[in-house]
């Protein structure tokens, strides 16, 4: 009863704010991406984004996407967005952020990415990686990058220190999609110079049905990031389990590079690991990834990436090569 | 006989103190009208204060606003993140080299452009994020709106050397005598 009270206080101040800019403008997008692996899988995708700000300073974000590949045996090209071979709503929310200075409230209502660590598109969608991290590929009993809430996130704070919740049902695209169910997540946050460092917890239901997978899905994580002088460092550790008598931790640590010297080159790299624990299913993965990012024209970017881990892939190989192309559109009124 | 010498005196500093004049003119590429256009004046005439200056180029909805921001050397430009995503504002090709680190929503952080250029503005985490700062050493500069159209304010009449910097093509100069009424129109071929 409590809860309920503090969300309806603060989405009220949030909304009832005093609105101080003069025009609404926004922005729509359309991203294709195309792109190939040694793993023989061939994927196309497209992504539709239309977001902007009411006069009002209410902000307004919504993403379809449509997106199919040759084979389904493969995490390649699943950073962000599910190979469905259908149009999907991914995100559509309403949010108003307030801030001065010292402080900061933000309420977002709708359908949005699980606010658990290091979560949004931009940060896992080609971002010079081809592939989501393996405890956040959905097919890997981990924490999916696909999975979405419906419901209300609120976040309170200073810009240095903030706490982000979410109080809504599971709305997941993709493979895994979770049960339904009360889904509560917490995201707490501190900054200091160019370092980031969050906190993050989800209880919910599993995805799996309800006569192999009994109880309940709960992950705890620590994200971090630095960057500075054009060199990003970010992870993730993320332990939990994807419904009871199993467990899932993971890892990773990701570097990118974009100096003066490398021109149009952004440089990546990445080391993981998983570790699934379900007895005689369990499944133990380390996985290594060099690769960049090219930025050919303001529109057009290729990306490659060089991937070896100890287990073998969807083709049997232990070493893998994606190679993708993303021509994305802008247009702002 | 002093207040004739005075009422003499102010008659004579009217006649040749100079006539400010708020200057119109269109951007264009070819016939079309060309928004966010770069115009700037150069002369000896024109006064150079060392005031401090201070503007504010947001990032707000992942795009930086505006597009195109003109000052004068010497300004303080303000860098506030207004989303809820983090920012990492750098610029290193041309102009001035700066790169502000990542930083959140209601942080603000600032870059003093201090010598005349064209600074290219990214966001390191949103590729997709760009901006223009031109930086001029002239008090008297505008850019051009969705119609083209700019207003350059308060400029003394006279004789001046122009300027005119669109993103993409190479910047035109040209000379130009300023008289009451008289636009100022940039076209580029």
């Amino acid at each position: 009863m409590a809860m309920k009270s503090l969300v309806s206080v603060i989405c009220t101040c949030v909304l009832t704010a005093t609105a101080t800019a003069d025009a609404q403008s926004f922005t729509s997008e359309l991203s294709v991406v195309t792109g190939g692996s040694s793993e023989e899988v061939a994927i196309l995708g497209t992504q539709a984004r239309l977001f902007g700000e009411l006069e009002s300073e209410i902000r307004v974000y919504v993403e379809g996407a449509w997106a199919t590949r040759s084979d389904a045996e493969t995490d390649a090209f699943g950073g962000a967005y599910p190979y469905a071979g259908r149009l999907q709503l991914v995100e559509a929310y309403a949010e108003r952020i307030v801030h001065g200075s010292r402080w900061l409230a933000g309420a977002r209502l709708g359908r949005y990415r699980t606010p658990f660590g290091i979560y949004s598109r931009g940060d896992h969608a080609y971002t010079g990686f081809l592939r989501a991290p393996l405890i956040r590929y959905d097919g890997y009993y981990g924490l999916s990058n696909h999975f979405l809430e419906g419901g209300a996130n609120l976040i309170v704070g200073t810009p240095s220190v903030n706490a982000e919740v979410s109080l809504g049902v599971p709305q997941d695209i993709g493979t895994a999609v979770r049960r339904p169910g009360f889904d509560p997540v917490v995201h707490v946050q501190a900054y200091r110079g160019s370092l980031v460092v969050g906190f993050s917890h989800l209880r919910s239901k599993p995805y799996e049905r309800r006569s192999f997978a009994r109880g309940q899905m709960v992950f705890t994580g620590v994200d971090v990031r630095w960057m500075q002088n054009g060199i990003q460092l970010r992870g993730e550790y993320i332990a939990g389990r994807p419904f009871d008598s199993v467990s899932t931790d993971g890892w990773y640590v990701d570097a990118m590079v974009h100096k003066p010297a490398l021109g149009p080159f952004t440089l990546v790299g990445r080391v993981e690991d998983l570790d699934y624990e379900a007895g005689r299913r369990s499944a133990f993965n380390t996985r290594y990834t060099a690769g960049g990012r090219v930025q050919l024209t303001t529109a057009i970017a290729g990306h490659f990436n060089v991937l070896h881990q100890t287990e073998p892939l969807a083709n049997g190989k232990k070493t893998g090569i994606d190679v993708g192309l993303t021509v994305t559109l802008r247009h702002g009124w | 006989m002093s207040s004739l010498l005075a009422a003499a005196l102010w008659f004579a500093s009217l006649a040749t103190a100079a006539i400010h004049l708020d200057v119109q003119g269109t951007a264009r590429l070819g016939d079309t009208p060309e928004p966010d256009v770069v115009v700037w004046l150069e002369s000896p005439a024109l006064s150079r204060s060392m005031d401090s200056r201070r503007t504010v180029l947001d990032q707000r909805n992942l795009r930086f606003s505006p597009r195109v921001l003109a000052v004068q050397v010497g300004t303080i430009v303000d860098f506030p993140n207004n989303d809820r995503v983090f920012h990492n504002v750098f610029s290193f090709r041309d102009g001035k080299k700066f790169d502000l680190g990542l930083y959140p929503i209601g942080s603000v952080k600032r870059v003093t452009f201090d010598k005349p250029g064209v600074s290219r503005i990214f966001c390191n985490i949103h590729p997709q994020m760009a901006a223009y700062v031109v930086a001029v050493d002239s008090p008297a500069f505008a850019v051009s709106d969705d119609t083209g159209a700019f207003t350059l304010r308060g400029v003394p009449e006279g004789s001046y050397t122009y300027h005119a910097w669109r993103a993409g093509t190479q910047p035109l100069t040209g000379s130009v005598t300023l008289r009451p009424g008289q636009p100022l129109d940039i076209r580029w071929p």
